[in-house]
């Protein structure tokens, strides 16, 4: 990931958390908008940030957003932060002369596209290639239960909003 | 996606070549009026008013290939062979998939799933690491079987590209990249990707953007070009284009919401941190636009931040509770 994907700022006030979870101590008030820089840990909904100030603690992610120029094209549209901060990160990124130039892209890696796939003729032997790999129901519980997963009574989720949090 | 579609035609020349591609390919047998497939109706009008049939049994150029005789399959591969013996399979196919989605039965919509694995395994191979390929056979199995449709001949499938992608093909065929692989943070986060390209399979979403794609007269646009270029590609040229288009375009937006929603809880009751697929979109959303190895990820989905906005919506703090596992590193598993 590039440098920018790390920063992110707080969308709403929260608190800066010692360890993972609400119930953790606080190690101090986190302002709407207060920037912060993610590290690689996380524990399920919990990510743990590092101040400008130097203070390092846990966030929900549900309470970040991204960074002015970090991944802005990706984020979400529809206000005008957005918009302004998607402007913003345009003049940062290469033009679209550059970015459509192939294989000298210096970001590196270009994936399976479109391209690729109007060039495809099917291959069927590499399906049953594949088709020899599945696993039977039993083998999958053997892989869970050397795994320890257990499985949980979950309710679906409501397709509506539901504004709890 | 502003795909440029690499199949459109205009040139009227094509036309005859057309015609007869669909006659060899037996496409002109009675055809059922469709309303919504008007394009390709008139296509075979014509040609049958222009040009005397050639014989019916007469072989099919390219027939020998693997994936014409897959979709002779497809075509009815329980059904009496008398019954299908005159109708061809393409129109067949067309009529089919204008149907509604629960007159397609599980073997009918598992051949689909065939032929379009075959389209993606075509434009990617499997990855040589076999290590990695039964681990994701294991996972995804598991997960599949916590699904709505544990039955199904689940099969999952490592391509062997730098990109990060994930698909999936009706019938239980579910395809990542290593691009993706080597990207996620933990096994929760594939668990999650996993979950959501599952839910695409049980609601059958890949069935849905067929149908849309086969009424939407593309399907003879894309006839016009793909049969003239290769006369021989035969009976699956259909299934092909139409294979191509949906990898290509993505699918139904809501769909991929619904996806969202239903593979966070799918994850979640096979025991994995519901926050694995959240995980995986806070990544994905700080990935710089220009980034060409997510090129085709992010055109086909809704903005990460808005996919993680509505999941926010849906899931609330009611998930929290479940998500207290410390995380388990890929490499764990795969012993390394």
């Amino acid at each position: 990931m590039a440098q920018t994907a790390d920063n992110f700022v707080v969308k709403r006030a929260t608190e800066l958390r010692m360890a993972p979870g609400d119930a953790s101590a606080s190690a101090g008030p986190l302002a709407a908008q207060t920037p912060v820089t993610r590290s690689a840990a996380r524990q399920g909904a919990w990510v743990e940030v590092r101040t400008a100030q130097g203070g390092t603690g846990w966030v929900h992610m549900f309470d970040l957003t991204p960074a002015a120029g970090a991944g802005a094209a990706n984020s979400g549209s529809g206000n005008a932060a957005t918009g302004a901060l998607r402007g913003l990160s345009n003049l940062f990124n290469r033009s679209p002369a550059q970015a459509s130039s192939g294989g000298t892209s210096t970001v590196g890696i270009r994936g399976l596209s479109a391209e690729d796939l109007s060039r495809s003729q099917p291959n069927l032997n590499a399906v049953v290639q594949a088709e020899a790999l599945r696993l039977s129901a039993d083998q999958a519980r053997t892989f869970a239960a050397d795994a320890k997963l257990v499985t949980q009574a979950v309710e679906p989720l409501p397709a509506a909003p539901v504004p709890n949090r | 996606m502003n795909t440029v579609n690499p199949l459109a035609h205009s040139s009227p020349l094509f036309g005859r070549a057309v015609i007869s591609a669909c006659l060899a390919a037996g496409l002109l047998s009675p055809v059922q009026a469709q309303n919504p497939l008007n394009a390709l109706q008139q296509l075979l009008q014509q040609g049958q008013q222009r040009q005397q049939p050639p014989a019916r049994n007469a072989p099919i150029p390219g027939g020998a290939n693997a994936a014409a005789a897959g979709l002779l399959n497809l075509v009815a591969p329980t059904a009496t062979p008398a019954a299908n013996a005159p109708a061809g399979g393409a129109a067949d196919l067309i009529k089919l998939l204008s149907q509604s989605l629960e007159q397609i039965d599980q073997p009918k919509e598992i051949e689909i799933g065939r032929q379009l694995a075959a389209v993606l395994l075509g434009s990617k191979p499997m990855h040589p690491d076999m290590v990695l390929q039964r681990y994701v056979n294991r996972l995804g199995r598991w997960i599949s079987l916590q699904s709505s449709r544990p039955d199904l001949p689940w099969t999952f499938v490592v391509l062997d590209d730098a990109g990060y992608n994930a698909f999936a093909a009706p019938g239980g065929y579910v395809f990542l990249t290593k691009g993706l692989i080597d990207r996620v943070g933990d096994e929760s986060e594939l668990a999650g990707i996993l979950a959501h390209e599952i839910t695409h399979v049980t609601e059958k979403h890949h069935l849905k953007a067929l149908r849309k794609s086969a009424q939407s007269g593309l399907l003879a646009q894309a006839l016009t070009s793909q049969l003239s270029g290769s006369l021989g590609a035969g009976l699956s040229s259909q299934l092909l284009a139409m294979g191509r288009d949906v990898y290509s375009k993505g699918l139904d937006q809501e769909d991929e919401y619904e996806a969202d929603r239903a593979g966070v809880a799918l994850a979640a009751r096979a025991g994995f941190d519901p926050f694995g697929l959240l995980a995986a979109l806070h990544q994905l959303r700080t990935v710089a636009a220009d980034n060409a190895a997510f090129t085709l990820t992010m055109s086909t989905h809704p903005p990460a931040q808005n996919r993680m906005d509505a999941l926010e919506a849906a899931m609330g703090n009611r998930l929290d509770a479940l998500s207290g596992k410390p995380p388990v590193a890929l490499a764990q598993r795969l012993g390394r």
